[in-house]
């Protein structure tokens, strides 16, 4: 254990570094090299930060899923894994509603440039929007439940937020909306030009290295203070029985 | 584009778009501060 944490800690600022590096080359790319949006001008620039952070944040869900599916099979079975799935699938619906919360934003704030509106009520920006609900009120529910078995409700809860992932990914084909027709397997007339695919590649790669980051770091707090608490539960039954001899 | 016309916030969509590169920094930041803080508030049993 002496010799792997040193390890884990140099491999986690090396993922940290490789992170704000790539992170800075798309913004560069972004922000001074891309040319400037034809019909859009430059505000159409949020599409680098905003399309990116939006596919990422439908993949979270799918962690935070599988997560509690493991949860829920070994909470009886073998109770020391459960806990390690929980902390991984709290870490994963947090990270979730992250990047749920900037897709909302920077869509919102692009919406009122673009359009001359913050808001409107079509499917995808609904579905979105009760998606990031989902996993505001799966992390409420962990934080406020006092039954005792909120773990176990909570992953309950995340196998239905799943559920609209799909939904928010195949709104804008399934429904005529406001929001923009999808630029990757939307028909003939989707994709992007060339000049845009240094930006948005760099973006989508600093943005998912960056999640990887935060999410294994949130596991790591989350693994500390389950194995604290476990450590305070033990000193207090020792305590407790040397009381009683 | 450059520096100059990235903080510029004479035009609406010049503001709108600082806003949103803006917001996207402070949040992300914002997350990985709150878990560095509670890392180190934490104590590690094992040590």
């Amino acid at each position: 254990m002496e010799q792997r944490t040193p390890t884990l800690r140099n491999v986690a600022w090396l993922w940290f570094g490789i992170a704000i590096a790539v992170l800075v080359v798309g913004f560069r790319q972004a922000i001074f090299l891309t040319p400037t949006d034809a019909a859009q001008g430059d505000v159409g620039r949020t599409f680098y930060y905003h399309v990116p952070i939006a596919m990422l944040s439908l993949l979270f869900p799918y962690l935070n899923f599988a997560a509690s599916l493991a949860y829920l099979f070994w909470r009886k079975r073998d109770p020391l894994k459960a806990l390690t799935a929980d902390a991984f699938a709290l870490a994963s619906a947090e990270v979730a509603v992250v990047y749920a919360s900037i897709t909302l934003i920077t869509g919102s704030d692009w919406g009122r440039a673009a359009w001359g509106i913050w808001w409107a009520w079509d499917a995808r920006l609904t579905s979105m929007l009760l998606l990031w609900l989902l996993y505001v009120s799966y992390l409420m529910l962990r934080q406020f439940s006092s039954t005792g078995q909120s773990q176990t409700l909570a992953a309950v809860l995340s196998i239905f937020a799943a559920a609209d992932v799909p939904i928010v990914y195949m709104s804008i084909r399934w429904w005529r909306t406001q929001h923009p027709a999808p630029v990757f397997g939307g028909g003939p007339n989707a994709g992007m030009d060339k000049s845009m695919l240094p930006a948005f590649f760099w973006n989508l790669a600093g943005w998912a290295i960056w999640g990887i980051f935060i999410l294994l770091f949130r596991f790591a707090l989350e693994r500390r203070r389950q194995i604290a608490e476990q450590e305070a539960a033990l000193q207090a039954i020792e305590a407790s029985l040397e009381t009683t001899k | 584009m450059t520096w100059n016309s990235f903080f510029d916030i004479s035009t609406m969509a010049h503001r709108h778009l600082l806003f949103a590169y803006a917001a996207v920094l402070v949040i992300q930041g914002g997350y990985c501060g709150w878990i560095a803080w509670n890392w180190f508030r934490t104590k590690d049993p094992r040590h």
